[in-house]
């Protein structure tokens, strides 16, 4: 008889597999408290009412400097654009702040409170508490974005009637789009992983690129044919038409329009609400899809290289 | 235990009274020093080249398509291709200049600095310099690319003045960062707020993608403070000297004079600061942070 010196395993076996399961039921409790630790995190530096100014600034300022160039060569002629534009405009502050949350909640935690390995090796599911974290700064977008609409429609001439909006298309369309921003956000967030500090600026980068080819702006017939076909490959491009047809029914359409693929593509001179809906779904689906694989990979790649804990510097 | 052999016996307080080359060489060491992994950094990341030269490029097209929609005149996509070589030196001047030694602060780098035997302005010259060449590069890319993509005329009558104009602007821009940074070493969460509020308003008031007269006493004030609006202002006017331009803002010769006028007092208010702001850490114990 072999003796082990006391290090025998117990009675019961010493090994209760149950407790190396993830406990799902914990998963929403801890989603939320990500959620909650977010936006005190992004909202309790300053008071209310700085906050609040903060959190306009960026959006109204981005929708001026169009309104401006806009004025400037139309010389105040140009209103129906002028809608799209501000819409476009404050839609785009929900992309910026949305797709910085995951990466830089990531250079934060790693980087700045150092907190991130610790995150990791906690029961809660890893990514589901970065979606949390950056749920606030989705937030603040939203936040930017809706009040920016109201000062449009109150001094800058959009001419929104409520009674004309499509509501079931705007909030299928809402729903689809926050979605589908958090998946772009999830890509950044694998970035970030892998990357050093300085990729702070990356999301404003991608949001930046972005903003070319979604019809935010301009209308896509507006660029060569194949950036208009890899502008309709993009869910964001169908967020934004989904939004502007449901507030402004038969408004002018960034995907369709003279001279559009999409025109010569269909015959139809712009998509009607239900081939807003599919696109939103398809293409959403195909970046969710893209977005897990992505982070899983640039997950086990930051394990195997002992990037979760890294700290740089330039 | 070991021993330093010197040829002489030497206090401590002679060993601090050093020479006027050494204080100069030490300070310029320091200066290459902090400059040296911004440069090499251009280097080890890769994704560098796509995040921060390729992207920004393709966003700056953006508001070439917005000119193009609103079929504008073939100068006005010009202003947007130097806009958006300019605000590679901006973002860098609030990134990397100005939250720099708040970030410092978090890594705890800080106190290193302040314990170190040079000035710490040498540091911020390190850094800005670092930053110069690292934005540089963006920046050539955008003009070069976008220039010849959306088929941009310059016509430039003054080239001396242009360049010395685009210099200035750059020691201007980078002396706010120096000074910003003083300030940012007193804060905490604020400073990297407040950075990010320093894009879009400042494009938006700077005038970034259209002539900055637009905006009228707005305008005015931000040609009075803030070097990016000058600067910008002064090099449209001088490289497209055909263009019609709207009334209302300096000729480029006093452009450059309000640019010489900011450098040396952003410099001056600089140092000021840093030297209160120490001080003010150092009594409020804010030079580093409490878990290091």
């Amino acid at each position: 008889m072999t003796t082990t010196g006391g290090l025998d395993a117990p009675a019961w076996g010493g090994f209760d597999p149950a407790r190396a399961e993830r406990d799902r039921s914990g998963r929403w409790p801890a989603f939320l408290t990500s959620v909650r630790l977010g936006w005190q995190v992004e909202a309790n530096w300053t008071d209310p009412f700085l906050f609040f100014i903060y959190s306009v600034a960026k959006p109204l300022s981005a929708t001026l400097i169009l309104v401006v160039m806009i004025d400037i060569i139309s010389g105040g002629g140009a209103g129906p654009y002028r809608a799209f534009v501000v819409v476009g405009t404050a839609l785009w502050s929900i992309v910026l702040s949305g797709l910085s949350g995951l990466a830089w909640t990531i250079l934060d935690d790693r980087e700045r409170y150092r907190m991130l390995k610790y995150v990791y090796v906690s029961p809660s599911d890893f990514l589901m508490h970065l979606v949390g974290r950056s749920i606030a700064r989705l937030a603040v977008g939203v936040m930017g974005a809706i009040i920016t609409i109201i000062i449009g429609v109150l001094l800058l001439g959009v001419p929104i009637s409520l009674e004309k909006v499509d509501v079931p298309l705007l909030l299928a369309d809402i729903v689809g789009g926050l979605w589908v921003i958090l998946a772009i956000g999830t890509v950044l967030g694998a970035v970030s992983l892998q990357t050093r500090q300085e990729s702070w600026q990356y999301p404003e980068a991608m949001a930046g690129a972005l903003f070319l080819i979604s019809g935010a702006v301009f209308p896509l017939s507006v660029l060569p044919a194949p950036m208009q076909a890899v502008g309709l490959a993009g869910p964001l491009t169908w967020w934004i038409e989904g939004f502007r047809h449901a507030v402004f029914p038969g408004g002018p359409s960034g995907v369709g329009g003279p001279g559009s693929v999409w025109e010569g593509v269909t015959g139809t001179a712009a998509p009607d609400p239900a081939i807003i809906v599919g696109a939103l779904l398809a293409t959403g689906a195909l970046v969710t899809l893209a977005a897990i694989g992505v982070f899983r990979v640039s997950e086990r790649r930051a394990k195997e290289r002992g990037l979760l804990d890294q700290t740089t510097g330039s | 235990m070991s021993v330093v052999e010197t040829g002489r016996p030497t206090t401590p307080q002679e060993d601090a009274d050093w020479s006027t080359s050494q204080v100069v060489l030490t300070n310029l060491r320091a200066i290459g020093g902090r400059a040296y992994p911004r440069i090499t950094g251009l280097m080890r990341e890769k994704s560098w080249v796509f995040f921060e030269i390729l992207l920004p490029l393709l966003a700056t097209s953006a508001f070439v398509f917005v000119y193009r929609a609103l079929q504008a005149p073939a100068q006005y996509i010009g202003f947007v291709v130097i806009g958006g070589a300019m605000v590679a030196f901006w973002l860098n001047v609030i990134w990397m200049m100005a939250s720099q030694l708040w970030w410092e602060k978090s890594q705890g780098n800080l106190e290193l600095y302040f314990a170190a035997p040079m000035s710490i302005m040498s540091v911020l010259f390190g850094m800005a310099v670092g930053g110069m060449v690292m934005s540089s590069s963006r920046a050539v890319v955008v003009l070069a690319v976008a220039s010849v993509v959306y088929d941009v005329q310059f016509a430039v009558d003054q080239w001396a003045l242009l360049l010395a104009v685009f210099f200035l602007t750059l020691a201007a821009l980078y002396g706010l960062g120096m000074m910003l940074a003083s300030l940012f070493v007193m804060w905490g969460r604020e400073a990297f707020h407040l950075t990010q509020l320093l894009t879009e308003p400042i494009y938006f008031v700077s005038g970034l993608n259209f002539p900055v007269a637009r905006l009228g006493i707005l305008g005015s004030l931000a040609l009075g403070t803030i070097p990016l609006a000058v600067g910008l202002d002064a090099m449209r006017q001088l490289a497209f000297a055909t263009a019609a331009f709207p009334v209302g803002t300096p000729e480029p010769a006093v452009e450059a004079l309000i640019l010489v006028a900011m450098t040396i007092a952003f410099l001056g208010a600089s140092r000021l600061m840093l030297a209160t702001m120490e001080r003010l850490a150092r009594k409020e114990g804010r030079l580093s942070v409490r878990w290091q």
